[in-house]
């Protein structure tokens, strides 16, 4: 581990760019606090590296997202579909309301 | 208390986005079919508990998450967490550059390169940012999904797609090398 330089903070030397690309995905997933949230809008509406970044990542996340749709096959949906109604239907009888298919139903 | 009669109406209409996440922590679709119909059948007996007008889909994310751990974790031999603080950010953005508007080197990506790219980061970190990115789900939610806390989920996220990027931007490298050999 290298030792930390830490950087003296100066509060009159607030390096915006810096504290912006650090907030970046916080600001984006709408996790900051309004206070700080209106820091970092104001900076990106002045900063066009950091505006190109946060553009960037917005565009990413809609490429990950869109790249990663699935649809359930018909048959897996149906599977399911029978298995929740065959529950369903033991889950009832159990409750003594009586089976509601024919069938298989165990009268003992 | 949550009608069961109702629950696979109300259920289904999550199917393709649990189906989505299935497939992505198997990796294939024989097991995300078994972990899709092991959700749908522990959230229907379970669904008693479930408090009607609170959040079904992250209840049922976390189903699946608790399932996938139980079922399949046990295999993975992998790290399944990325450790340190110090991995490169935003390595994707530094490999495209600052494309303009009507310049989207973005859209080159295909489904494959993406999946397989989600698929390469280590579990946890993968699981934080799928929830994130690709079912929009906030930190408080993952977090409960996920049952960790919130710091444990931001942290998780940011590594992640740290990772992600730096990815995505191998892929960018290989098709930038060959063709130029080309």
């Amino acid at each position: 581990m290298s030792s930390d330089p830490a950087p003296s903070v100066n509060p009159f030397e607030f390096n915006a760019c810096e504290e912006t690309i650090h907030e970046i995905y916080h600001f984006l997933d709408g996790e900051l606090t309004e206070e700080k949230r209106r820091v970092i809008e104001t900076h990106l509406s002045q900063c066009q590296p950091c505006d190109s970044v946060k553009r960037f990542e917005v565009e990413l996340r809609q490429v990950v997202a869109d790249r990663c749709r699935e649809e359930v096959p018909k048959d897996l949906r149906e599977r399911i579909a029978r298995l929740i109604n065959h529950e369903l239907d033991n889950a009832s009888s159990a409750d003594g309301a009586g089976p509601r298919r024919e069938g298989n139903a165990s009268a003992h | 208390m949550a009608d069961q009669s109702r629950f696979g109406e109300e259920a289904m209409v999550y199917a393709d986005s649990l189906y989505a996440y299935a497939l992505r922590m198997t990796r294939n679709p024989p097991d995300a079919e078994d972990l899709l119909q092991e959700t749908f059948l522990k959230g229907f007996r379970s669904y008693a508990s479930f408090t009607e007008g609170t959040n079904l889909r992250a209840w049922l994310f976390r189903i699946m998450t608790n399932s996938y751990i139980n079922l399949y974790r046990t295999r993975q031999r992998r790290p399944d967490e990325i450790g340190v603080d110090d991995i490169e950010r935003l390595a994707l953005f530094r490999e495209l550059g600052s494309p303009s508007a009507e310049d989207s080197a973005l859209e080159h990506f295909t489904d494959i390169e993406v999946k397989m790219a989600l698929e390469s980061l280590p579990e946890q970190n993968r699981n934080a940012v799928l929830l994130a990115d690709v079912e929009g789900f906030s930190y408080k939610e993952i977090a409960e999904i996920t049952e960790v806390p919130i710091g444990t989920v931001m942290s998780r996220l940011s590594r992640g797609r740290a990772a992600l990027e730096r990815a995505l931007a191998d892929f960018v490298k290989h098709r930038v090398e060959n063709g130029a050999s080309a």
